[in-house]
């Protein structure tokens, strides 16, 4: 007992002077250039591993699919159907037999690439980047089939409340902005797509000007550039500049409102509350990081530690900030047993009004800081990471600062801040709701918190509500 | 600087890399039983503790299904010196996070930290192993949590349901035969006296290792081990599971309804446990049949016949004979029997002809990336050798491993299809909208 009081003493007051004076975090050496055409190269050796990994950011987001929802993802998918010099089975032989990985994404604003490679294979691998990039050839049968896998998929995804409800909240919260364009497309869009949709997008939106490549690993710098100028020197700028569509004006809602999607098999809620939230490049980012984190941002947040904890509504709940280049949301998120679906809502809107009413103290401040410092570093420990970190500094226009000063920023955050933070950036009405439920149980309950619009899940969403 | 620690591509490719050794992996083990492995990197100024208890599903029966998994769940509400929430609010307050995983055979434990704070760390752990303090109120609100966790991947995921029912019939007798969460009526009803009587027989030092990788020096840990950990007592082996599932005699099918746009296929066959010697063959056999789009299964099932639009293969370790598993989705308005018809005919190819000697060194090569992949992340290197210790016996199998596939010759793969590849070895679920044509 004695023993173990004066460890319990000591603990307690390592707490109260707690500051976390490890080693801080630095982003290693890298270096950033351009070719002639525009494209920005990152390099940064790391030789833990022999291996490489390449990170590629491209202009070719669902913000530029018009009204044929699903022709940015398409077209990612489809630069891997074969290129001039392989056909689809080739390149997928070639990248297997050397356990490689090339791998293509889309998210609302940008396109992207990823690959890893053993280093000794990098000559071969790095080459079939830049064909999978520059010389796809888009195969017409392989087109089709990858619309039918998709068209499936689209259809699996409403069996799924989890897979659906972003989708439906960012369309309900940005209305005809560009920002609501769904990545995956809907059946209705995706059905009519033909493979000269597909190059037509490719010629208009993958291009260099727009676009950065990062290459993390186990190489030689100089070899490296030698190699990527050689190889990507060949991409041709753009004929036309590329309109930047996101940069309209979003309009924020003006009043409190529901969005209740039926699923009539459904036994649990599933349901976001929001709001307008912030862009990437607001100046007090890591601030807000560090007061949601205390929201909604880890295992003893206010809303977990409520919703969970004490109550047991929900396996977990959460909440975060989105953040764009021109803008964002805020959202909570968590589900329910459909019979709880009220008192899950009701409380999720009570810690949200007593972050509010009661704001932070002392020593959950000081908690949350040390959290966000020493969660920090795994997030950028290994070359593929750090890929990954050079080209979003090259999209959200920040460079190694953000790193090297993240734990100074995070310190420099005190209680007075903390609060205005709250006031300023997280809502407090006008919130927006979206419900993924069996609407026969639910509806009434959702009517208390607005005016509600519903829909069928098994139905397409539609272009406002 | 990091380093890798283990010589796996050094057999594979042959390149020399001279200074890897098993002895990069530093152990000790209490007075108690307790045994720790201790990994030094300081590539970041952080550091884990992983706990690997050897506990899950499989030490259950019928009553107290999903206890194991439950049990996980009341680890982080409170103890004597840290009650109810200061677990996780000391950790989060000291900069780290944890999580936890319940599978059949084990129960692991993870924290990550910066690792300024390995003390309190070591504290939290002694604390609830010496002491954990089950507080009634406590269990009904957790009770809450885990009956969402259920309902939310049965809510989420057709596979759920898919896998529960297929592993349940293709385990009759053994303890395999239940789900890891439980059943619905026993996560209502299980007892106080349950979890006491679960926390002193299985959560005792004896019945774990814990492993640290990290920014960390070996001796410290000795010592904060010795502080914390070393006064709990130990407990008696925990009781054997003796339960040895009958060898399947005849092909076992079961049809589930779920509203989905087109059917899910599941095939398991039973085989032979980690410690096996046909593990590393079969675990090659799983990769030239799914991992990648030149892969078997996918490029013939997916891309040129177009039965599928997902196919994956599932094999891994286990404590006790378990399943290798083979699922796919269908296509658009094709019938499940089609493309379960496709995936025997690939087999079928393989046991007559088997494969080639590029597909084999390609598996290698994957192999070889993969382990990579593994030991870049303190995370990866805790989990693995946490898992080689407890799955295979010891964590030097793990340095075994690269001879072990280096070894496997393209016959060996054509002897696993042919042994467990056969019709009444299998159990085949089907799950679709319309269970009544």
């Amino acid at each position: 007992m004695q023993k173990k009081y004066s460890v319990l003493f000591i603990i307690l007051t390592a707490c109260l002077t707690f500051q976390l004076h490890a080693q801080s975090y630095k982003l290693p050496l890298y270096e950033k250039f351009k070719l002639k055409n525009g494209l920005t190269v990152y390099l940064m050796e790391q030789h833990e591993v022999p291996v490489i990994n390449i990170s590629v950011i491209l202009p070719a987001g669902a913000i530029y699919d018009g009204e044929k929802a699903g022709l940015a993802s398409l077209t990612a998918a489809a630069l891997k159907h074969g290129t001039n010099k392989y056909t689809k089975e080739k390149l997928d032989e070639e990248l297997d037999f050397h356990g490689a990985f090339i791998g293509t994404t889309v998210s609302k604003e940008s396109a992207g690439l990823s690959a890893r490679m053993a280093s000794k294979d990098k000559n071969k691998i790095i080459n079939l980047v830049k064909e999978v990039l520059l010389e796809p050839t888009f195969d017409a049968m392989e087109f089709e089939k990858e619309k039918k896998r998709l068209l499936v998929g689209l259809e699996q995804q409403k069996e799924s409340p989890r897979s659906v409800i972003g989708a439906y909240f960012d369309k309900f919260i940005y209305g005809d902005h560009v920002y609501g364009n769904i990545v995956q497309g809907k059946i209705a869009t995706v059905t009519p797509l033909t493979v000269d949709d597909v190059k037509k997008f490719y010629v208009e939106n993958y291009l260099p000007e727009g676009a950065a490549i990062s290459i993390a690993g186990d190489f030689n710098k100089d070899e490296m550039k030698t190699l990527i100028s050689r190889l990507f020197d060949l991409w041709k700028k753009g004929t036309k500049p590329q309109v930047n569509l996101a940069s309209k004006p979003i309009v924020t809602p003006t009043k409190q409102q529901v969005l209740l999607i039926n699923k009539d098999d459904a036994k649990e809620t599933t349901f976001y509350i929001g709001a307008p939230g912030i862009s990437r490049n607001n100046p007090d980012f890591v601030s807000i990081e560090v007061v949601n984190t205390l929201f909604g941002g880890r295992f003893t947040s206010m809303l977990n530690d409520e919703l969970r904890v004490n109550t047991g509504l929900t396996y977990g709940a959460n909440s975060r900030f989105n953040a764009l280049k021109n803008g964002g949301t805020f959202v909570i998120s968590t589900f329910t047993a459909g019979k709880t679906t009220e008192p899950a809502i009701d409380k999720a809107l009570e810690v949200l009004n007593k972050l509010h009413t009661n704001g932070l103290d002392q020593k959950s401040l000081t908690s949350a800081k040390n959290y966000v410092k020493g969660q920090f570093p795994p997030r950028y420990e290994t070359a593929g990471q750090l890929a990954g970190l050079m080209t979003q500094m090259f999209w959200y226009n920040f460079d190694e600062s953000f790193i090297n000063n993240f734990e100074k920023n995070v310190d420099g955050l005190n209680l007075e801040k903390a609060n205005q933070i709250i006031s300023k950036y997280f809502p407090k009405d006008k919130l927006q709701f979206v419900l993924v439920g069996k609407s026969a149980d639910i509806k009434k309950i959702a009517e208390k918190y607005g005016k509600v619009t519903e829909v069928q899940i098994k139905e397409e969403p539609k272009k406002g509500f | 600087m990091k380093k890798i620690f283990l010589p796996f591509f050094i057999l594979l490719t042959g390149i020399a890399q001279s200074q890897m050794k098993a002895d990069d992996v530093k152990t000790f083990t209490l007075k108690n039983g307790m045994k720790f492995l201790v990994v030094e990197d300081n590539s970041i100024p952080n550091a884990n503790m992983y706990l690997f208890y050897r506990v899950g599903s499989r030490n259950e029966y019928q009553g107290i299904t999903g206890l194991s998994h439950f049990f996980e769940h009341m680890m982080f509400n409170g103890a004597k010196k840290y009650g109810p929430k200061l677990f996780d609010q000391t950790m989060e307050f000291n900069g780290g996070a944890n999580n936890a995983y319940t599978r059949e055979d084990v129960t692991v434990y993870t924290n990550w930290f910066p690792s300024s704070a390995t003390e309190v760390i070591f504290d939290l752990e002694g604390d609830r192993i010496s002491s954990l303090s089950i507080d009634p109120k406590m269990v009904e609100s957790e009770r809450g949590v885990v009956l969402s966790e259920r309902s939310t991947g049965l809510e989420n995921s057709p596979w759920q349901v898919l896998f529960q029912t297929t592993q349940g019939l293709a385990f009759l007798e053994h303890p395999y035969h239940w789900p890891v969460i439980g059943y619905e009526d026993d996560m209502k009803n299980w007892k106080l006296a349950d979890l006491e009587r679960y926390f002193k027989t299985y959560y005792a030092p004896n019945n774990c290792v814990t492993v640290i990788s990290g920014n960390v020096k070996f001796d410290d840990i000795k010592k904060l081990a010795e502080k914390y950990i070393e006064p709990i007592p130990s407990q008696p082996t925990p009781p054997k599971v003796n339960i040895v599932e009958p060898i399947q005699t005849g092909e076992r099918r079961v049809l589930m309804q779920k509203d989905v746009a087109t059917p899910y296929l599941g095939i398991s066959w039973h085989v032979p446990a980690a410690t096996h010697e046909d593990y590393y063959a079969l675990s090659i056999l799983s990769d030239i049949l799914t991992s990648g789009r030149s892969s078997r299964l996918y490029s013939s099932l997916i891309d040129k016949k177009q039965l599928a639009t997902q196919v994956f293969a599932n094999f891994g370790e286990s404590f006790d004979p378990y399943l290798f598993v083979i699922a796919g989705v269908t296509a658009k308005n094709v019938h499940e029997n089609d493309l379960e018809k496709a995936i025997y005919e690939e087999l079928e190819k393989i046991k007559k002809e088997g494969i080639t000697e590029s597909e084999l060194q390609k598996i290698k090569n994957q192999k070889l990336m993969e382990f990579y992949g593994q030991v870049e992340t303190i995370n990866g290197k805790s989990n693995n050798i946490g898992t080689y210790e407890l799955f295979f016996g010891d964590y030097k199998k793990m340095f075994d491993a690269p001879a072990a596939y280096n070894k496997v010759t393209v016959e060996d793969i054509k002897k696993m299809a042919i042994k467990y590849f056969t019709k009444s070895n299998r159990t085949v679920g089907v799950l679709k909208s319309n269970t009544e044509e």
